[in-house]
């Protein structure tokens, strides 16, 4: 009799099952402390803007007997609206994973690959592998992507190129130049995705704005999410923009009603109300970050801190067995052996009490290291 | 593309099969250019085998067999069927008690079937079925010294793309400078080395200075569906280089396997120069080399989050449990299981994995039995016979019936050494026997 792995493509049979981190309450219980500050996602603390919020407390418990809008029509026209773009230049997913699968899905084909950095957002490389695409894995240069070393890994069976700007876990960023020259250079011999998750924290002119780049670069796609600045990571709501041309091939392997009504819903809605929240976050960011980097400093602790609502710490002791211990003080943060980066933590910068914990846990549980 | 040859067949479990098994065996072998003696001894094990498991398989059961060429090896599997009478003849043992009760070809227990071989494992697949594995090794000429360059330029770099040569020599380097206990059997004829690389059974990074001599080495390999054991760090370097070598290949490893389909990192043997920081100490097993006793300390690291398992314990093994945990920051939940008061069948089952090169036995359970304890005993006795010192046994804390034996493990002269997160289905608890060879 065969076996089910019998069944199972190579690629998919050495494949590791992604293990998401179990609920608070059991994580407390195992833990044994009485409240959890969650600085392992990069969630925003202060939770949606106001506009969202009142969304999501009006939604009618009967309209969860009714699918929801299978194309994201209405925040599709709220995101055109907000950007001065046409609705048929966006599709809406389930979170930008789901939106990458359908771009991967669309474009690659066995035998083809995609490059992308090795120490980077991890799901380019995962959806990729478990799709039977090859990831071409290029090395960060001092802790930012390197246009040199990527244009020299794309080859003629290249198909996306995924730039992950501002970059998780490092907050480095390419400013218009290097993005431009990069672009030129590549001379459209594979697609760029710009997966732009943490563009809003950023207020830089520098920075450059992927929509705007679409005008001139047709084979770049850009990835946004309602998950980091807009507080929604819940809702699971992230969306691409690219070409007419473009989504509209990646529509045809897009999975239509993925999206749940009450996300799109309050996504729309965050969106008409999201300058003073904006605004809030980047200062709660700021002052965290300030917060952060002294106490790193003081502690004689190497550190990453660029773009994003996140710092990256390299820690004396094993990253998992930090955590645990941290874990024991109610501070949850991310380990980055994942990422490749061992014996380095990621924090996300929040709201103040969290911070203070986090400052008062962290000497505790290198005490000994 | 994997260059193995490979031959898989059924055939039905008569004695009448064993004859042409060898000859296939023989042809495999020939055909993956083995030598003379390599050939007779991996015939003779499969034809052994098939004699042997033909008179323990469920007679309408076929018996399945994968004979398999590598560069570096010769593997033959056999899957069969086994019913609850015969199982004890499973254990390697067997023929010693059996020899006294009856003299046919089933009393040769499958130690003595596996004389050929290097090393065989027997594996349990759940219900009645069964999975044997026996190994050849190919013959490679030993060592031979070589000289560690003394100028070098910094900066060093990892290398991840080395040709054989270059891995060849990085394993005459470490079995030159490091004790063998801590190298790789392979690194002892060093151009094996390469060949199980290119055949994926054992992976590595190099660290080069910039004029490409190696400079240090780190290998590992698989040792459970979770965990994957390293070597070394192996460090050619002088001693004000060395740290930082090190810290190189560390981190180029966990780098090459942050996203493989593993959870932990572990050795019993690594280096002095691994950097104490990045992993954890679980423990140490003990060992009898040269006339005196040397403790290995047990490594450890997670590759990701631990977030909680619950784990079955029996009520002599608690203590060390609450103490290992909280020592290592775990959070368990411990679910307390009593000693059988009735044993399930008559006899016991274990699974052995010995390897006379490395002085080294590991025992686990399979099956719960009244013989439990003159089975503990009589794998022993066996192990000793043939000179293996260091006899481990692991027990699953998954699985409740395993947990309740810690009594008996402890009556039998074994002792717990060290737990082993997620080295399972969950934790692993790692015994020793407690005298040592």
């Amino acid at each position: 009799m065969r076996s089910l792995l019998d069944f199972t493509p190579d690629y998919v049979r050495s494949f590791e099952r992604y293990v998401p981190s179990r609920p608070d309450p059991v994580l407390m219980r195992q833990f044994g402390v009485t409240h959890l500050f969650r600085l392992n996602n990069n969630e925003n603390a202060l939770g949606p803007p106001p506009l969202a919020q009142e969304a999501i407390a009006s939604f009618p418990p009967e309209r969860g007997a009714i699918y929801p809008s299978g194309d994201a029509y209405d925040l599709r026209q709220a995101l055109a609206l907000r950007f001065g773009k046409s609705p048929e230049q966006f599709l809406v997913g389930n979170g930008s994973c789901e939106v990458i699968s359908a771009v991967i899905r669309a474009f690659c084909g066995p035998g083809d690959t995609i490059v992308t950095a090795d120490k980077t957002f991890a799901v380019y490389e995962w959806v990729a592998q478990f799709s039977g695409i090859e990831a071409r894995l290029v090395p960060l240069v001092n802790q930012a992507l390197s246009p040199a070393a990527m244009l020299a890994a794309v080859t003629e069976r290249t198909k996306i190129v995924f730039v992950c700007n501002p970059n998780n876990p490092t907050g480095s960023w390419w400013n218009r130049v290097t993005l431009e020259r990069f672009l030129t250079a590549l001379d459209g011999r594979s697609l760029v995705v710009l997966d732009e998750a943490y563009c809003e924290f950023l207020d830089d002119p520098d920075y450059p704005d992927g929509m705007e780049v679409i005008e001139r670069h047709d084979n770049v796609l850009v990835f946004r999410t309602f998950s980091k600045m807009y507080g929604l990571a819940g809702f699971r709501i992230g969306y691409l923009y690219g070409s007419r041309e473009a989504v509209d091939i990646v529509r045809r392997t897009h999975i239509a009603y993925s999206v749940n009504s009450l996300g799109q819903i309050a996504a729309a809605a965050a969106l008409s109300d999201d300058a003073g929240h904006i605004a809030a976050t980047r200062r709660m960011v700021d002052n965290a970050k300030r917060a952060l980097r002294g106490l790193f400093d003081a502690m004689g602790l190497e550190y990453v801190c660029g773009a994003g609502n996140f710092i990256m710490v390299r820690t004396p002791l094993s990253d998992t067995l930090l955590y645990r211990k941290l874990m024991r003080e109610g501070v949850m943060v991310r380990t980055m052996t994942g990422f490749r980066y061992p014996n380095w933590i990621r924090v996300s910068l929040a709201e103040e009490p969290a911070m203070e914990a986090f400052a008062k846990a962290l000497p505790k549980a290198l005490e000994h290291a | 593309m994997s260059e193995d040859v490979r031959v898989s067949l059924e055939i039905p479990a008569e004695t009448a099969f064993a004859c042409p098994m060898a000859g296939l065996a023989n042809v495999l072998a020939e055909r993956t250019g083995y030598n003379q003696r390599e050939r007779y001894r991996f015939q003779l094990t499969v034809e052994e085998f098939c004699l042997c498991l033909a008179q323990l398989a469920e007679g309408r059961q076929p018996l399945t067999i994968d004979l398999t060429g590598r560069r570096h090896q010769l593997q033959a599997s056999f899957v069969f069927r086994a019913s609850n009478l015969s199982l004890g003849a499973l254990n390697i043992t067997s023929h010693a008690s059996a020899a006294a009760t009856a003299a046919s070809a089933a009393d040769v227990g499958l130690l003595l079937a596996g004389k050929a071989a290097d090393r065989i494992r027997l594996k349990h697949q759940g219900g009645d079925r069964f999975l044997l594995e026996a190994e050849v090794d190919r013959a490679y000429p030993e060592a031979s010294p070589v000289r560690i360059p003394e100028e070098w330029r910094p900066p060093f770099v990892i290398r991840s793309d080395s040709d054989a040569a270059q891995l060849a020599q990085a394993a005459a380097l470490a079995i030159s400078a490091y004790p063998p206990w801590q190298c790789p059997s392979c690194f002892r004829t060093p151009a094996k080395f390469p060949d199980m690389v290119a055949e994926g059974r054992i992976a590595c990074v190099l660290a080069c200075d910039a004029k490409g001599q190696t400079a240090g080495l780190m290998a590992w390999s698989p040792c459970s569906e979770q965990g994957l054991y390293f070597s070394g760090p192996f460090v050619f370097t002088p001693p004000d280089t060395t740290a930082g070598v090190a810290r190189l290949l560390v981190d180029g490893f966990l780098s090459a396997v942050a996203r493989e389909p593993y959870s932990i990192v572990l050795s019993f043997r690594a280096t002095e120069d691994l950097p104490q920081a990045s992993f954890e100490t679980l423990g140490a097993l003990q060992s009898f080399v040269d006339g005196r006793v040397l403790s290995h300390p047990v490594v450890f690291r997670h590759l990701r989050e631990d977030n909680g398992l619950a784990v079955w314990c029996a009520p002599q093994l608690e203590d060390f449990l609450r103490q290992t945990y909280d020592r290592l920051a775990l959070p368990r939940d411990i679910l307390p299981v009593e000693a059988p008061s009735v044993r399930p069948r008559r006899e016991s089952l274990l699974g052995a994995t010995y390897d006379r090169v490395r002085n080294f036995a590991e025992l686990e359970p399979f099956l719960d039995g009244e013989d439990l304890a003159e089975n503990l005993a009589a794998h022993v006795a066996a192990f000793r016979r043939r000179g293996i010192g260091s006899i481990l046994y692991s027990m699953d804390l998954a699985v409740p019936w395993e947990a309740a034996l810690a009594g008996d493990l402890l009556q039998a002269g074994f002792v717990p050494m060290a737990v082993l997160p997620q080295g399972g289905q969950a934790d692993k608890v790692i015994w020793q026997y407690a005298q040592l060879a």
